[in-house]
């Protein structure tokens, strides 16, 4: 015994174990988000169930199971249920019943004994609405202009809708949006030459002419888009619910009408498919119960390259200067530990100084300078996605400084000399050479700062996150990128989501759903940066003396 | 250690037929005059009171046990001690008659014209050509035929041009070491300097390498002053004409090569060369 412990061997085991673990955790992790997340996406069987319920009446459920529970019979004594008694538990099912203008919860419990019957019709229905939610049910009729016609004539009704639908939103997105964007600028023009004291008679009127040219254009497209929408209305599906209700759901509000029972494999992996599409192209609805996460996508990705154009730069200087240029002594070494300190600071505590330094006190001035004819509405005197990503760039500076000087001391000596004794001055060795060398180690550095922007929520729900921003940061606008713009996460989108919408069930798939998004999109942007760093290490090899 | 005379020694007398009195030479000839310098590592005193005259166009040797100073010597030619925080210098090195300690002197300037090769061969990570032009692109010169012409020159300087010639744009890591070390020299001369020092410059490499090097050196005194700094004997022998050897930071000697190595003057020069120490 005391020789196998002189081996060594328990101390692999040990490690060995260790390692064990941590790999364990993580693949369990990864893999509990995305079986949940996307479990989400897969088309789900429709049941109709028949049961009679405790006063004796028949009644029919129809949805999809989403969960299923035993309990203890005592919990129903109450009921007076007709079921047997010597039985200790009892089992029951989560129903997803949707069919919300019907009833106001989309869910319910159903007793698994009070089922008389189970089936799984080929002709029912679910329809994913644009506002409601999902209805299940089975069609009755077809109504075009007030005509009934043929069900086979739906999926030529559905892709007119939808390409109407697409129609709307551009004009409504892209013409309409830049037409107001225009006519906001001319007004604040207006205001700054007032401001300015410089608004002649006939600047004011040419500018008033603009702006009557502008409204003029406005409604044009507001005609053309009411067009849109009538003739978009004017189609129905009238639809027969679970307790033989008729519905009128209008063909406007559709967005896909679908046989689950009838699918195939490969019919439901296709759908599997373009839903996964759909949740990351498409926009939340819904209060962001619904829908797609792309403005989440989008905001998370734009911020986190913001981030790195502002913190690699900044890191990198700082390092030069503590590596190069500072004396070797107290001071520097004083810093040096600040730096290494800072990055243990609570990440909420950035965000009360983002938003108290940056937003309200160097954004209040950029304002007063640069955007009073504004005021008093603030342009980047209010939390944005600038100010997100210097907030999350001093955050992650620490990691970027501490990699950078890192690699700058591993770089040998005869390198600088090299360069040194061929003429060169101190900084264009760095510039030409060791800056070179040390990319990879910058890199890294890099790398370090990605992983931690990406994942923090918690300052950027102070200095810029919302639950929901009208516009993308980006658009087809001058100047293009808007800086001062609010914009999404997907951080914050989990939170908001499972933790703050008003239909938490109905949304916990999503939280998976966007967490396994959110990771996946961490190792992208990492897996992008670990190839620019394996590329420069390639590059810029030392040689192994 | 008994024989320190190489095979060639007598082909490389006839070579310099004219032999020079160090002591008394004339201006034009001098390439380098080192005048009183003192130089310290904080209170250590590391070099004491060296003057000498390095002659143009000619390979000068310094030798010496380890420790003995003539590598911090030679640094202090082209002011690569400026990089040791605590070293200080007193005294004069004079090149083309102006005192490179002066306040005034430009490094970078003055390193360009006294080029600098060390121990180990440090091309930097970049392809063959650009380590030749680097020098050049320092001083500003991107013009692409007049980089072409320096590199092809410098490398056929450097013997090194028949090898490579068809892989200048691959990296310079991937040559063996004597022929990085080439490289590292014709990188020192692509910018002309008028001085190259030569810092131990075969020590890491094997012995064919260091034969080439050596011939190669033979070659670079028609166009430059060449100073090295060696710890082997044969090697200063075979290829210097004026030799200085040093011992615990005094210059001990110096004279013609042949004279040191056959004649002489001091006991502890005798001493070193025939192997009673070092």
């Amino acid at each position: 015994m005391n020789k196998w412990f002189k081996s060594g061997a328990p101390w692999v085991w040990l490690s060995a174990a260790g390692v064990s673990i941590s790999l364990i955790s993580v693949l369990g992790l990864l893999w509990l988000i995305a079986s949940r997340g996307l479990s989400y996406f897969w088309p789900a069987d429709i049941y109709q169930f028949d049961m009679t319920d405790e006063q004796g009446k028949n009644l029919t459920v129809i949805g999809e199971i989403y969960d299923r529970e035993s309990i203890p019979v005592s919990q129903l004594v109450h009921l007076d249920l007709a079921i047997d008694k010597s039985a200790k538990t009892i089992e029951r099912l989560l129903i997803k019943t949707g069919n919300r203008e019907l009833v106001s919860l989309d869910f319910r419990w159903i007793l698994v004994p009070q089922i008389t019957q189970t089936t799984l019709p080929e002709d029912i229905v679910v329809i994913e609405r644009r506002t409601n939610g999902n209805f299940y049910g089975y069609i009755e009729q077809i109504v075009l202009d007030g005509k009934a016609v043929e069900e086979s004539k739906m999926d030529e009704l559905l892709e007119r809708v939808s390409d109407f639908q697409a129609e709307i939103a551009e004009l409504q997105t892209a013409d309409i949006g830049a037409i107001n964007y225009q006519i906001e600028r001319t007004r604040l023009q207006v205001r700054k030459h007032q401001l300015d004291d410089t608004l002649t008679p006939e600047l004011a009127l040419m500018l008033k002419e603009k702006v009557a040219g502008l409204q003029a254009e406005y409604q044009v497209l507001e005609r053309a888009l009411m067009a849109l929408r009538e003739k978009v209305a004017r189609d129905q599906i009238i639809m027969r619910a679970m307790d033989g209700q008729r519905v009128t759901i209008n063909f406007e509000d559709i967005i896909k009408v679908s046989f689950n029972n009838k699918l195939s494999f490969f019919g439901k992996l296709q759908m599997f498919i373009s839903q996964i599409a759909a949740f990351v192209s498409d926009d939340p609805r819904e209060a962001n119960t619904e829908g797609g996460v792309f403005p989440a996508i989008f905001g998370t990705v734009l911020m986190v390259l913001l981030m790195t154009v502002i913190v690699s730069p900044l890191g990198v200087v700082a390092a030069i200067y503590l590596h190069e240029y500072a004396g070797n002594n107290a001071l520097t070494k004083l810093l040096r530990i600040a730096v290494i300190n800072l990055a243990g600071v609570p990440s909420i505590v950035y965000g009360v100084f983002g938003l108290g330094f940056f937003v309200y006190m160097v954004g209040g001035s950029l304002d007063q300078l640069f955007y009073a004819e504004t005021l008093p509405s603030p342009t980047f005197g209010t939390p944005g996605v600038m100010w997100s990503a210097i907030t999350l760039a001093i955050l992650t500076l620490p990691v970027v400084i501490v990699s950078t000087e890192e690699g700058l001391s591993r770089i040998p000596s005869a390198m600088r000399h090299g360069s040194l004794a061929l003429g060169a001055t101190k900084a264009e060795t760095l510039w030409r050479i060791i800056l070179p060398i040390a990319s990879p180690a910058i890199m890294t550095g890099i790398i370090l700062a990605i992983a931690r922007a990406a994942g923090e929520v918690a300052p950027l729900m102070l200095v810029g996150v919302v639950k929901m921003a009208p516009n993308l940061p980006l658009d087809g606008n001058f100047p293009f990128l808007h800086l001062d713009r609010k914009f999404m996460h997907l951080g914050f989108h989990i939170y908001d989501v499972g933790f703050q919408s008003p239909n938490v069930e109905a949304a916990r798939p999503l939280v998976y759903a966007t967490a396994l998004l959110l990771v996946s999109i961490i190792v992208a942007l990492n897996m992008t940066a670990v190839s620019i760093r394996n590329r420069l290490r390639e590059k810029y090899r030392m040689l192994e003396h | 250690m008994i024989s320190v005379r190489p095979k060639n020694f007598s082909a490389n007398l006839s070579a310099q037929p004219a032999k020079l009195d160090l002591n008394n030479l004339a201006p034009e000839q001098v390439a380098l005059e080192i005048k009183n310098l003192d130089l310290y590592y904080g209170n250590k005193q590391a070099l004491q009171n060296i003057s000498m005259s390095i002659p143009k166009g000619q390979v000068t040797a310094f030798i010496g046990p380890s420790g003995c100073g003539k590598s911090t010597l030679l640094r202090c030619i082209n002011r690569m001690n400026d990089l040791v925080d605590i070293c200080k210098i007193t005294g004069q090195i004079n090149l083309n008659g102006e005192n490179i300690y002066e306040r005034h002197t430009d490094v970078a300037a003055l390193r360009r014209k006294v080029g600098m090769v060390f121990q180990r061969p440090n091309p930097f990570p970049k392809s063959i050509y650009e380590n030749v032009v680097y020098g050049l692109r320092i001083t500003g010169e991107n013009n692409r035929r007049v980089l072409d012409e320096a590199v092809e020159t410098s490398l056929r300087s450097a013997a090194l041009w028949k090898e490579v010639k068809d892989r200048l744009h691959e990296s310079a890591l991937g040559l063996s070491g004597g022929q990085q070390q080439r490289l590292v020299i014709a990188r020192a001369i692509a910018i002309q300097p008028e001085v190259l020092l030569l810092d131990e410059p075969t020590s890491a490499l094997d012995p064919i390498s260091t034969l080439t090097i050596e011939e190669l050196i033979n070659d670079l005194k028609q166009q430059f002053t060449v100073v090295i700094v060696t710890h082997n004997m044969q090697q200063a022998a075979r290829v210097s004409d004026q030799t200085a050897f040093m011992y615990m930071g005094d210059l001990i000697e110096y004279s013609d090569t042949n004279t040191l190595f056959t004649t002489p003057m001091k006991k502890k020069t005798e001493d070193y060369i025939t192997g009673r120490y070092g």
